[in-house]
């Protein structure tokens, strides 16, 4: 069981950020939607299926933060690029910051328990026996 | 080879328009446009020749159901949820043209289209298999039962002079005939086909359930 709800919250967790991460990868340029796959898909534990992408590209577009347009391929069909809006941009740079603090914060508990995670581990056995 | 290539990616695509049933008209529309896009695009890319690699890019992709769920998630969309108006569907729809004559079945008719739950193709089975439910079965067996009747007269001829009779035919009164099977059999059908389009329209209505908590449980 718990395992099962570590594995919905990572989930979760990819589901919540993978917006932020499609925005900061169009940061750089314009891309069309495979290039784009791709780039996520290279970096392990952010896309389980490629195809997962196409439902969140739709929706930041319904929400304004991309647009796109149609530019011939040097090969094959012409290609949709996908771009960041100025609310894109806003956006982006929101979760950045929140990012900055919630991920600090998060680094500070966990990183701490890794420092003195032995003591602590023992020192939470002993206290029940104790009571 | 590119007919049976061209099969495998547009049974993908119906596949994936079908799992998407629910989502608003335009974003369903729009995401089976960028999947095409996107096979189309790794196609021309890569030279995709083989079937095996095209079904090895397809898995990439992922399965439709999948990205369906994925864009229910995105989008908000609790759908295909079986509220009390597809219950009173599929109570309405075999028996309400018994319980209000006629207008029962026709106010089980129009949730049916109202509702989203169900595939135009779903919807049309269900309205027609068979038109008025139960209603048409209780129709059936009432004609039935009136040429059972009308077969079992006996007609005779009586001699005129004598009063003899001289002919006598029961038809339909000896044994049983073709047609009394044909008549049973199309009764047994009248009887299961409003309970097996129920059965369908219910498990279907299921499924669509079981995608919107998958959606919901992690959104």
């Amino acid at each position: 069981m718990v395992a099962a709800k570590q594995v919905t919250l990572l989930a979760q967790m990819r589901r919540g950020t993978l917006q932020y991460c499609v925005l900061a990868l169009l940061s750089d340029g314009e891309q069309y939607a495979p290039e784009l796959v791709r780039a996520l898909g290279d970096v392990e534990g952010m896309v389980t299926s490629e195809g997962t992408i196409y439902p969140l590209l739709s929706r930041i577009r319904k929400d304004g933060l991309v647009e796109t347009t149609w530019r011939e391929s040097p090969s094959g069909p012409p290609r949709r690029y996908y771009r960041l809006t100025k609310g894109g941009q806003a956006a982006l740079q929101e979760f950045i910051d929140e990012w900055d603090t919630f991920r600090d914060g998060v680094d500070h508990f966990i990183q701490g328990r890794q420092a003195h995670g032995h003591d602590q581990k023992s020192r939470g056995r002993r206290l029940p026996r104790s009571a | 080879m590119v007919t049976t290539k061209n099969r495998v990616v547009d049974d993908y695509l119906d596949r994936l328009d079908k799992e998407l049933r629910g989502l608003p008209r335009a974003r369903r529309r729009e995401l089976v446009e960028q999947i095409r896009e996107h096979i189309e695009e790794e196609r021309s890319q890569y030279d995709i020749e083989s079937e095996a690699e095209l079904r090895n890019m397809l898995d990439r992709l992922g399965e439709p159901a999948d990205i369906a769920a994925e864009a229910r998630y995105r989008f908000g969309v609790r759908p295909a949820r079986g509220g009390w108006r597809e219950t009173a569907t599929l109570i309405l729809l075999p028996i309400g043209g018994i319980v209000i004559p006629f207008l029962g079945w026709v106010i089980g008719v129009v949730l049916l289209w109202a509702s989203d739950v169900w595939s135009t193709r779903q919807k049309l089975i269900g309205t027609l298999v068979p038109p008025g439910g139960f209603m048409a079965t209780f129709f059936v067996l009432v004609v039935v039962a009136q040429a059972t009747v009308s077969t079992t007269k006996c007609t005779s001829d009586l001699d005129p002079a004598t009063g003899k009779v001289l002919s006598s035919a029961c038809p339909g009164g000896g044994g049983i005939s073709t047609g009394h099977i044909l008549l049973i059999a199309l009764l047994a059908v009248m009887v299961i086909a409003p309970i097996a389009t129920t059965a369908y329209l219910a498990t279907h209505m299921r499924r669509g359930r079981q995608a919107a908590d998958l959606a919901l449980d992690v959104g």
